[in-house]
């Protein structure tokens, strides 16, 4: 029972990690693609980290999976906002010249 | 002289409106007098040393111990490693002090856990739809939580949150891409400070942010 509840968890992330990717792929700016890499890799990430939780056997393993999924929201969230920061002060630099 | 000094600010600051061009100079003393005032409501709420020291000595311990599974062969790395954290934490420039609210942490994890959820199902559905309902902009939000943690905590979480992205901080204002700008950006932000508040534990802003 408690294989199939992690199986379509982590089912349900690869989903969520290939809709990150399709938006990538297809949406038409930086922004934009920014919006799917962080919010729908992070819940897919999320999702997987529960599903492979809910397997682990040990409450360290558990906590392991719970400091990297910590460590990577934080992270996409800071790095993504860097990233639109340069896109805008370079872009308006580009309007200017 | 003393007594005449704000006077003579007040004029000099006239003689500015008129003829900017004419003394950069006045304005610039005028405006290096008022930085103290400025700075010292900051002050106290400044973290001390030692504590954070001991308080990173501890938190960097209970990580490495997790992650070795408290194996004792791997202090020959993890010692070194958590002195050399905690002393990175105590030389850096201090931060502000901040401290949460047990009562407001459960109902942020759940609202948050809730809204990025929903973010994602937003975004992903943008992505995998043919005619792709995209209409991007700009838009801007004036901050009113305090500096440090409760700050970028907001910065960070609006990037999470349905159809927002934290694009770039000017000053007191932040900006936000938006996938969707005909969405009302202020209710979610608003929302979202409530609880960062709450999680705070800071006092609840009585007046709406415009």
């Amino acid at each position: 029972m408690l294989e199939i509840v992690a199986a379509s968890l982590i089912a349900a992330g690869t989903i969520f990690f290939v809709a990150g990717t399709v938006g990538l792929l297809r949406f038409p700016d930086i922004f934009c693609r920014l919006h799917a890499l962080t919010k729908a890799d992070g819940l897919g990430l999320a999702l997987i980290a529960l599903g492979v939780a809910i397997l682990a056997a040990t409450p360290g393993a558990v906590f392991r999976i719970a400091i990297i999924w910590f460590f990577v929201a934080v992270a996409s969230a800071t790095c993504s906002h860097l990233i639109a920061r340069y896109a805008r002060q370079s872009g308006a630099r580009g309007q200017h010249d | 002289m003393r007594a005449t000094s704000p006077m003579r600010l007040h004029a000099s600051a006239r003689v500015h409106s008129i003829s900017s061009a004419d003394s950069p100079d006045l304005p610039l003393r005028s405006s290096g007098q008022k930085v103290p005032a400025l700075r010292t409501p900051a002050a106290p709420g400044r973290r001390r040393g030692l504590p954070r020291f001991l308080v990173s000595l501890l938190v960097l311990s209970v990580i490495w111990g997790a992650l070795t599974d408290w194996r004792a062969d791997a202090l020959v790395f993890g010692v070194p490693a958590v002195l050399l954290g905690a002393s990175v934490a105590f030389l850096l420039p201090q931060g502000y002090a901040w401290r949460l609210s047990p009562r407001g942490a459960a109902p942020f994890a759940l609202w948050f856990a809730v809204q990025s959820v929903r973010g994602a199902i937003d975004v992903a559905m943008r992505a995998f739809a043919p005619r792709m309902p995209l209409r991007p902009g700009f838009r801007h939000y004036d901050l009113t939580l305090p500096m440090g943690a409760p700050r970028v905590m907001f910065i960070n979480a609006i990037t999470l949150l349905p159809g927002t992205l934290s694009a770039e901080i000017e000053g007191h204002t932040v900006i936000v891409h938006m996938l969707d700008t005909r969405i009302d950006l202020d209710p979610a932000l608003d929302d979202l400070e409530t609880q960062i508040r709450a999680l705070f534990a800071l006092p609840q802003n009585t007046e709406a942010s415009a």
